[in-house]
């Protein structure tokens, strides 16, 4: 994976808590210091060292798809949802077509699968972090014509995990700039269904798009992209220049390879940490360095694993 | 058009050969084909203008009674265009024989003009010069418009500068102390009775009938406010010694000027008045003050200037041009304004079908589209102006019918589009420049692709302020000081000005930028330039712009240079110096207009705001007549228009080409299609080779698909390739007519592979061919196949199915849902089918980290207990 840089510094760090560096102070009884641990030698040392790394590595970008992720995607809406309901109470919200990616564009309630989100515009996989994502290029949920809005299926508060229950009828409300609007759900699609055609040109139409999996761990494995259509016969209108074209990254199951280069700042840095920290330890007490060094080290590697999950597919 | 549609049930029907025959000859006799644009435009050309001449004369009455002429002149006064005139625009007058003037004023506009003798004033009035109307339509003082009290009444003024009133054609009541003030509202002026001194008001009259009194400045009409949105129009300009002049004279409609209110159907003038000098009635005896100062002749030589604004003899001067003597000398020039922008949206109820795209065509649309909307047959045309591959787009995602665009423009849908070449026009360096000492405005301006590519790359320093940059701190300051552009152009002033750095072009993607960037491409001096390879003076490339790529379809604003100064404005708002100087728009018409004002879009003038405590940075302000320096890209429409000169430009060494209807013909005749319904393709490197051709001719294309358009809108947009193609192109100012800075399209010539092209793509337009249907659906859910396949415009392709093209035939066996009765899933068979994205990445990646984090667990576990020994006990 891509963050093993790191990780020998954090793994070594018991194994060199040997050396007493300070004198034990008067008041306590001294203590007698245990027969150090003979250190690993040869195939043991690799094997446990790599152990630990590839544990460390494994269990953090697990805690942080599913645990720490989702805290963060709630942050995120709290946040987007003040700012939303500021600009609408000023009626400063985005109308479209060209709103800055990232910014919130609609609050949409699902009752039937419990989503009840802000919706920002964009929909690369770094934009999908916060919530649910607008499609650039299609007018916003509630407007005149076809809208596609993205959301994660498995990680980041996971919002659309069950998009694939959706029934026909089921209720889409969004919350615009330009109002409430309810949409009713026409049905779910998946492979082979046939894509409805809609002749009515004053139709609002929404798809949503999620990921699902099959089989047990089908919760864990979004693979396959998953569409519901939401229609609503009233529409509100659409203001003129839409018609471009999302790039690729936008579209349904890419990744983003414009995170690379931030991607190497960050493990750079986190090389230079470990670095810093190794040098720290000649000098200071574990404890100290590590009081100092653990923030930056958690921080670092926040940032690492939401950067490194920009190149993954955007609807995971 | 007309004339197929009136062919075709005629010969169906079989009625014989004498109606198809009739029909043919009324076809044959209307005037919309191209052989008649010749004579139509001439009339027109001969129609259009003014000349009248008359002997005006001084005369003095002597202390006996005898009257003596002092001076006596024949004087001639021509303008260029007088009908269908549109706000803003600017049209020609000169004159011959009149008095030479003196005490030449640097501004000679509005009140900064008056203190100048023996001006010709020229001014727009409301009403003519008719003794036959009625009273209010006729032209009198009252309606005359200028931009400033001084302009039009004398206040309080002491004996010896009220010599009006020894006037010798004065009536009664202006040889009175106070005239002109019947109507005055004695709350708003101050008393006008004072003792020895004198006052004469020349009240303004609204369109509405409001009378302002003209006391002061508060007594003026609200668009003769102090810094008023237009500056003023009305000129007192300058005889040459042999007694010639001539001026651009900006004429204002209703839009801009509602007080004086010249419109379509309120009839104006421009009034003329050669400034002789005040006849003079029989003195005193002893001649008072004011008897001496009115037969005074001047204090300034012919030629001469008065650039401080010294006092003049009053007498001379313009500021009595409504006392009886000058009055009666006015020439008259009757002008009629063209149907106002909105015409068509006051006399048409019907829905506009409004057409996307390039700002090139907006003279053209302007007159064109009352010829659409004022004819039942035809429909409402509207031209909205976007960037070109904006409008491309409306018009392949169906908002739009058409788009007009300049070139070929990347297709993103499956549809076919055909390119109908619709007008030949082109864009242009406008500029503003006058000659040092004021020697009037400089009119030969050449530039050659190096010194646009030292503007627009920001090489020029601007000021001081410039020298900091990191590369090229020893660069001319702006163009005026570039020893290249004083060898082309020799004879203008080196007074470096910020504006002098700059060319004013468009922030937007436009088919403009990308031909005035291929044209700088293909020039060897000026891509070596941008290269980094300094001038042969030492003038080096902004690095921001090093190695820019060419051509472009927009100019991009890359320097990120923020001077490091003692200014307190500039350190509170630290800003990159050069994007100030460049300062782009997004509109051409932004730029003929600053053109028009010399105002440059120059955003470095740095103000305090007392109220706030805030420095804020903002435009710089409007050149001073006489040191004026403003470049810009304009189009040619909007140059001829605001009559806005346009530099030659070089196409090879020594050869210098301005748009003229040669040149832009020379071009188009290089142009080449290359496959047919494809716009034609001006090679750069062939109007180079050919020498004499304008590199900054364009075809304006009206793009429309040639499949899947409802059959409405097809033989709309069929309709309007045909019409503005013939009869659209009909040189003049009417309805319908083709402006001037247009190439005409016509039948034979350079110019008649562009109308057979037009013909060809309408009739493709109008027959809107339906496609192969298999073939096109197998290829939309191909698509959006699996990540290696994916094309940039599919991805969700299939999700968006089309709206139009699926016939309404609602099947009611939608599974049970809740669907509202207007929405209908159609059949399933002629649609397509989801297709998924699968990512093996998306469903492997968290049972993988899974697992891996099991394993480490295992094998760390297991190290601790079978690899390494444990602790002894002790």
């Amino acid at each position: 994976m891509t963050m093993t840089a790191p990780r020998p510094d954090q793994a070594t760090r018991p194994r060199r808590r040997v050396q007493p560096a300070r004198t034990p102070r008067s008041a306590r009884p001294p203590r007698v210091p245990r027969p150090p641990r003979p250190a690993p030698q040869g195939l043991g040392a690799v094997v446990g060292t790599a152990s630990t790394m590839v544990t460390l590595v494994a269990v953090w970008a697990l805690l942080q798809l599913l645990v720490l992720g989702g805290v963060a995607h709630d942050r995120e809406q709290t946040l987007l949802y003040r700012d939303f309901r500021v600009q609408l109470a000023e009626t400063t919200a985005p109308l479209g077509p060209t709103v800055p990616v990232g910014d919130p564009v609609a609050i949409m309630t699902i009752p039937a699968i419990g989503l009840d989100e802000v919706v920002v515009e964009g929909t690369a996989s770094g934009d999908l972090l916060a919530g649910p994502g607008h499609q650039r290029g299609t007018p916003l949920p509630g407007q005149r014509g076809f809208s596609v809005v993205m959301c994660r299926a498995a990680t980041y508060g996971a919002p659309c995990a069950h998009l694939g229950d959706l029934r026909p009828g089921d209720d889409v409300d969004v919350l615009t700039s330009q109002g409430r609007k309810t949409l009713n759900v026409l049905g779910v699609r998946r492979e082979g269904d046939p894509v409805p055609a809609f002749t009515d040109p004053a139709a609002a139409v929404v798809t949503l798009i999620s990921a699902e999996g099959q089989g047990r761990l089908s919760a864990l494995t979004p693979d396959t992209t998953v569409y519901v259509d939401a229609v609503s016969s009233e529409a509100f209108p659409t203001p003129a220049g839409y018609g471009g074209v999302a790039p690729k990254a936008e579209q349904a199951m890419q990744r983003d390879t414009s995170a690379l280069p931030l991607l190497a700042l960050w493990l750079a840095l986190l090389v230079g940490l470990s670095t810093a920290v190794v040098l720290a330890r000649q000098r200071w007490s574990a404890s100290l360095v590590w009081v100092v060094a653990g923030p930056v080290a958690l921080s670092l590697a926040w940032l690492s694993t939401d950067t490194a999950m920009r190149l993954l597919p955007n609807l995971l | 058009m007309s004339r197929r549609l009136r062919l075709r049930p005629s010969l169906r029907d079989g009625l014989g050969l004498t109606a198809a025959l009739a029909v043919v000859a009324i076809g044959l006799v209307t005037p919309p084909s191209g052989t008649a644009a010749g004579p139509v435009a001439a009339r027109n050309a001969s129609g259009d203008g003014f000349s009248a001449t008359r002997t005006i004369s001084r005369v003095f009455v002597g202390a006996d009674g005898t009257e003596s002429t002092v001076a006596s002149y024949d004087v001639t006064v021509k303008a260029d265009q007088t009908t269908n005139l549109r706000g803003r625009q600017r049209i020609r007058i000169s004159w011959s024989g009149a008095q030479p003037s003196g005490g030449r004023a640097a501004n000679p506009y509005g009140e900064k003009g008056l203190t100048q003798e023996y001006p010709v004033v020229v001014m727009q009035c409301r009403g003519r010069d008719d003794a036959s109307l009625p009273a209010a339509q006729q032209l009198r003082p009252e309606t005359c418009w200028t931009a400033s009290v001084a302009q039009r009444s004398q206040v309080l003024r002491s004996e010896g500068e009220s010599t009006w009133r020894r006037d010798l054609y004065a009536d009664e009541a202006r040889r009175a102390a106070v005239s002109g003030a019947e109507s005055v509202d004695p709350a708003a002026c101050p008393p006008l009775d004072v003792a020895s001194y004198s006052s004469a008001l020349t009240p303004f009259v609204t369109r509405a009938g409001q009378t302002f009194s003209a006391c002061n400045a508060t007594t003026m009409p609200p668009e003769a406010a102090v810094d008023a949105a237009f500056p003023p129009a009305e000129i007192a300009a300058f005889t040459d010694e042999n007694g010639n002049g001539s001026v651009n004279y900006e004429v204002r409609s209703d839009v801009e000027n509602e007080s004086l209110g010249c419109n379509d159907k309120v009839a104006c003038s421009i009034v003329v008045i050669p400034i002789v000098g005040l006849s003079c009635a029989q003195p005193a005896s002893p001649p008072t003050l004011d008897d001496k100062a009115c037969r005074k002749q001047g204090q300034f030589a012919p030629g001469s200037s008065n650039a401080i604004g010294a006092g003049i003899d009053l007498a001379v001067g313009p500021a009595l041009w409504w006392s009886e003597s000058n009055w009666r000398n006015r020439f008259t020039i009757p002008i009629t304004f063209g149907l106002p922008p909105d015409t068509c949206d006051v006399l048409d109820s019907r829905a506009p079908t409004g057409f996307y795209g390039s700002e090139l065509l907006a003279q053209a649309g302007l007159q064109w589209s009352p010829a659409y909307c004022l004819n039942k047959k035809r429909f409402k045309f509207q031209l909205n102006q976007t960037s070109d591959i904006a409008g491309f787009n409306l018009m392949e995602n169906g908002t739009g019918p058409a788009a007009v665009v300049s070139s070929e423009q990347e297709s993103t849908s499956t549809d076919p589009v055909g390119y109908a070449p619709t007008a030949v026009t082109g864009f242009a360096i406008g500029y503003e420049i006058d000659r040092p000492d004021n020697a009037g405005e400089y009119t030969r301006l050449r530039l050659n692709a190096r010194l646009i590519a030292k503007l627009l790359s920001q090489s020029y320093l601007g000021s001081d302020l410039g020298r900091q940059h990191p590369g090229i701190g020893d660069n001319p300051l702006a163009m005026m000081n570039d020893p290249e552009f004083q060898q082309l152009n020799p004879g203008l002033s080196e007074i470096t000005q910020e504006a002098g750095a700059a060319l004013l072009s468009l922030s937007n993607d436009s088919d403009v930028i990308e031909q005035l960037t291929e044209y700088l491409a293909q020039d060897k001096d000026a891509s070596a330039f941008l290269a980094g390879t300094p001038d042969p003076w030492g003038m080096k490339v902004n690095p921001a712009y090093e190695d820019i790529e060419l051509p472009r379809p927009s100019w991009p604003l890359l320097d990120t240079f923020i001077p490091e100064t003692e200014n307190t404005c500039r350190q509170k708002n630290p800003s990159v110096y050069f994007s100030q100087l460049a300062a782009p728009v997004t509109t051409l018409r932004k730029i003929s207009e600053a053109l028009l004002d010399a105002w440059p879009n120059v955003q470095t003038k740095c103000d305090f705001d007392p109220n706030t405590l805030l420095f804020k940075i903002g435009r710089v302000d409007r050149q001073s007549y006489g040191a004026r320096f403003v470049l810009g890209v304009v189009s040619l429409g909007d140059a001829a228009r605001y009559g806005l000169k346009t530099a030659a430009l070089q196409t090879h060494k020594g050869t210098f080409v301005a748009p003229t209807d040669d040149s832009m013909g020379r071009a188009i005749a290089l142009s080449e299609q290359r496959k047919p319904r494809l716009p034609f393709v001006l090679d750069q490197a062939d109007v180079a080779e050919d020498g004499k051709a304008y590199p900054g001719t364009m075809v304006v294309y009206t793009a429309a698909k040639l499949r899947g358009l409802d059959q409405d809108t097809a033989d709309k947009v069929a309709q309007f390739v045909r019409v503005s193609t013939t009869e659209g192109q009909v040189r003049g100012s009417g309805n319908g007519q083709l402006p001037a800075g247009f190439l005409p399209i016509r039948k034979t010539g350079p110019t008649g592979k562009l109308f057979d092209a037009a013909q060809l793509v309408a009739d493709a337009i109008e027959a809107q061919k339906p496609a192969p249907t298999t073939p096109d659906q197998t290829d939309a859910p191909t698509g959006g196949g699996d990540d290696a396949g994916t094309g940039t415009a599919t991805g969700g392709g299939d999700l968006t199915p089309p709206v139009s093209d699926v016939p309404p035939a609602p099947v009611p066996t939608s599974p049970a849902t809740t669907t509202p009765p207007v929405l209908a899933i159609a059949d399933p068979a002629p649609t397509s089918a989801t297709t998924v994205q699968e990512s093996g990445t998306a469903g492997r990646l968290l049972p993988l980290l899974l697992l891996a984090a099991l394993v480490g667990v295992v094998v760390q576990v297991g190290s601790r207990f079978f690899v390494r020994p444990p602790r002894r006990l002790s």
